[in-house]
């Protein structure tokens, strides 16, 4: 069987000129940019609230966001919005041949290291998306274009400490 | 907007979410080590496309207001709240030095079959669960020094204009040394 | 030709007009003229004059009346608790948040209506809400509240209850002796419109 050679990535300044423009159609037709932790939060609202309304009562979090969200938690822009970069990202990935079930990691560590720093990574990025108010897509990126104050702060917040820390996690990389 | 309906927001949410889950798989960002490689010089692929993009869409919405085709007082701009942006930012960034990964591109790396961005993914679910259940304790912390929506041109106490293309000459400075230290590494496609 | 260079080629000089261009302050009209034509028809921007005189005497907190009129005009005499913005002056910064909000009813005056109108034109179409005009401005309220008429003998009930309040009113207001009650039981006074409570820039919600 030929063995297709994935096409290669596009280059970057060509791609970040065509998600600037994504994110200008996402301000220009909805007035508001792009994002990505809030549609977990809908998620994790609709999931505890299924399977147990009094936790999501406890909690002043999720309850004002089930309030404020009435009807369904789940109708919400930033979750249409993820549905399609699950098909959007798929879509690329087919037409390059990119598809297939991989764990990634640097060949100077195990896949089982990678999968434990992958999930302790996801629930600090988790955590601190909430405590944020956004993530690199929400926070950083739509707040950048915006010239929100937010958004350069918690931007920086972030580059400045994965750079700071990036040496004590080398191995996992280099 | 009430130009358009609800569930014509949701899909164009959904095609304009097509679009970035598109763009950002074509520029490698469901690979978690090109990701981190801006941290280490290997592959600035995260630097050119995030300060590219930042810029387009600012300067996109900028042109937009001078030909009045959009009204700037109607753009969402994210509330400052000072502490929580910095802790969460702080957070946000330990969690990307060791997923190598945001939410938005472990989507993106999920929907091409990465298993490590799906762990990724179930770990961002265990966060923001954590986050709502312990919320009594750090609720002060999340509503702390509320600055209202200030824009960054406004604080430095200059044009929105003027600070555009201060931010355009300090990306291009900072794109030249990033393709300087790109050289230092073999160039690897991952 | 580097794509480096070829991208800085193209965004430093749309950085440059973007800098030197003057930012745009205009602000949209937001009713079309059709809208703008159908309440001019209706009339709906008129406050008659008992309705706030009977506000003044309750000391309603919603009322604030403005002026119009050019300061001079405004020193030498004004209705209790009134403000000034002159008509020139109607589109600066600095009286915008007392035009476009949604806890007070605001009503234009001057000395007839023309120029109360004028102001209620360009902020209606600014889209703001609750913003009225005097009916008859200082004139009318002169003759009405201040030195009302005596209706003839044949007139109904209405007209002598009305006549009795502007009266007292008028004492009231024009500081008289008498102190006046405000208005319980006959309706003379209109309906007062209610507050419109309008999200004052209607964002969409955004964020993570």
């Amino acid at each position: 069987m030929k063995e297709k050679t994935p096409k290669k990535y596009i280059n970057p300044y060509l791609g970040g000129v065509l998600l600037g423009l994504v994110l200008l159609a996402a301000n220009f037709i909805s007035g508001r940019g792009l994002g990505a932790s809030g549609a977990i939060k809908s998620c994790v609202v609709t999931a505890v609230t299924t399977i147990s309304p009094s936790a999501t009562e406890s909690s002043d979090f999720l309850k004002e966001y089930g309030k404020a969200h009435a009807g369904s938690p789940m109708k919400n822009w930033l979750v249409f919005e993820m549905l399609g970069v699950i098909v959007g990202g798929f879509l690329s990935g087919a037409w390059a041949g990119r598809l297939n079930f991989k764990v990634e990691h640097s060949p100077k560590i195990t896949s089982r290291k990678r999968l434990i720093m992958a999930l302790s990574g996801g629930i600090l990025f988790g955590f601190g998306s909430q405590l944020g108010r956004g993530c690199t897509s929400g926070s950083a990126l739509s707040g950048m274009a915006v010239l929100s104050l937010g958004g350069f702060i918690t931007m920086m917040a972030i580059f400045g400490t994965a750079f700071g820390l990036a040496y004590f996690f080398r191995k996992n990389w280099i | 907007m009430d130009i358009i309906s609800e569930n014509t927001n949701f899909l164009l949410a959904f095609i304009i979410g097509i679009g970035f889950g598109f763009v950002l798989e074509q520029s490698g960002f469901s690979s978690s080590r090109k990701l981190a490689g801006i941290f280490y010089g290997y592959d600035t692929v995260v630097l050119k496309v995030f300060f590219t993009a930042a810029i387009t869409a600012m300067l996109g919405l900028l042109f937009f207001s001078l030909f009045g085709w959009v009204d700037l007082n109607l753009v969402y701009v994210n509330p400052t709240y000072l502490y929580s942006a910095i802790a969460g930012g702080v957070i946000m960034g330990v969690g990307f030095i060791m997923g190598g990964y945001c939410p938005g591109t472990s989507f993106c790396g999920a929907s091409i079959g990465k298993i490590d961005a799906l762990v990724f993914i179930g770990g961002l679910f265990i966060g923001v669960m954590i986050f709502g259940a312990g919320y009594s304790l750090w609720d002060q912390l999340y509503m702390a020094k509320f600055l209202g929506s200030p824009k960054v041109s406004e604080t430095l106490g200059m044009s929105d204009g003027f600070f555009a293309l201060l931010l355009i000459l300090a990306a291009l400075g900072m794109f030249w040394v990033a393709e300087l230290a790109e050289k230092k590494f073999p160039s690897e496609e991952y | 030709m580097k794509p480096l260079v070829r991208l800085a080629l193209f965004i430093v000089p749309l950085g440059l007009i973007i800098a030197a261009v003057p930012q745009n302050k205009t602000k949209p009209y937001k009713l079309t003229a059709n809208q703008l034509l159908a309440e001019v028809n209706t009339r709906t921007q008129y406050i008659a004059p008992e309705t706030v005189a009977d506000m003044m005497l309750k000391k309603d907190p919603t009322l604030q009346l403005i002026d119009v009129r050019s300061q001079d005009e405004f020193e030498k005499f004004n209705l209790t608790g009134s403000i000034n913005i002159p008509i020139t002056d109607l589109l600066s910064d600095k009286y915008a948040d007392v035009l476009d909000q949604d806890t007070k009813m605001n009503i234009f005056y001057s000395h007839g209506t023309i120029q109360a109108n004028e102001a209620w034109m360009i902020t209606r179409q600014l889209g703001y809400k609750n913003n009225y005009v005097l009916e008859g401005g200082l004139n009318y309220w002169f003759e009405a509240i201040l030195n009302p008429q005596k209706p003839a003998s044949t007139s109904s009930d209405e007209e002598f209850a009305k006549y009795d309040f502007r009266k007292s009113a008028g004492q009231a207001l024009g500081g008289g002796a008498v102190a006046a009650q405000p208005m319980i039981s006959a309706p003379v006074s209109g309906p007062v419109p209610p507050i419109q409570g309008a999200p004052k820039k209607k964002k969409a919600a955004g964020g993570c």
